[in-house]
């Protein structure tokens, strides 16, 4: 019994995690066209509990992704240059939309993997049921 | 007495086994995003099993692994599979994940398929057959 509830204490927390990663994808997505903003990036790392490893994962620090901010040609925008051009983020559309399916298809695998685990420990009691 | 009927015993390790085996396979897909996180697995179950001096348990390969008191019986350790890693350096795949944990549950329904039918055989042997 307790591996299956270990299983799913796994599961949940690999749920967890991807939900956060799709918030981070979220607010990259709603800033897109912030000027200045820098598009968040969190990975992911096993959680230890003193010193061991419990196969749980969470989301580690929160980063910037320091890559150059995109220049936008604008001089009829209030942060234009003298130049004519501002910073704009440095979100890209694409990338963002991709990590938020990996996001979502890796939640699913937890789902699965959670649900399953819930029945095979229902199938247990079955027997007692007898 | 019913401890040491052999079928028992083995449907009841096999039952034990995928419970383990699952809560690894949680692991693996928990981690399905974690880089340098390597998957594991446990070893075949026909390996796990063994039968030595007439009774028949399952072999605990390294000494100190099991934690004893949050496993129903000391199993095999985990083993690092050797698959192709993405470019973080994970090694999971969520696709062989999911088909592996299909395979979990059908060797668990089977072991409960089987301790109940030997159950009932039992029941009738003693008259009361249901």
């Amino acid at each position: 019994m307790t591996d299956f509830s270990q299983a799913r204490s796994i599961a949940a927390s690999g749920m967890a995690a991807q939900a956060e990663r799709l918030r981070f994808v979220s607010e990259n997505l709603s800033n897109a066209d912030t000027p200045g903003y820098r598009r968040k990036v969190t990975s992911f790392e096993e959680v230890l509990e003193a010193g061991m490893r419990t196969g749980k994962v969470q989301t580690g620090p929160v980063e910037l992704d320091q890559k150059a901010l995109e220049r936008v040609y604008d001089p009829s925008h209030p942060m234009a240059g003298a130049d004519g051009y501002y910073d704009g983020s440095n979100v890209n559309m694409v990338v963002e939309i991709a990590d938020a399916r990996e996001a979502q298809r890796s939640y699913e695998a937890n789902l699965r993997v959670f649900d399953q685990a819930r029945q095979m420990s229902r199938n247990l009691f079955e027997l007692l049921r007898r | 007495m019913f401890d040491r009927l052999e079928i028992l015993q083995l449907a009841r390790g096999l039952s034990a086994y995928s419970g383990a085996r699952q809560s690894v396979l949680a692991e693996n897909v928990a981690n399905a995003n974690t880089p340098g996180y390597r998957a594991r697995d446990l070893p075949e179950f026909s390996e796990a099993y063994r039968t030595s001096t007439g009774m028949v348990d399952l072999r605990q390969t390294r000494a100190g692994h099991v934690s004893g008191e949050d496993q129903l019986s000391p199993l095999a350790t985990p083993v690092f599979e050797d698959l192709q890693a993405d470019p973080t350096g994970n090694t999971v795949s969520v696709e062989h994940e999911l088909t592996r944990a299909a395979d979990i549950r059908s060797d668990h329904n089977r072991a409960l398929a089987v301790y109940s039918s030997s159950l009932d055989i039992i029941r009738a042997a003693i008259g009361r057959a249901r």
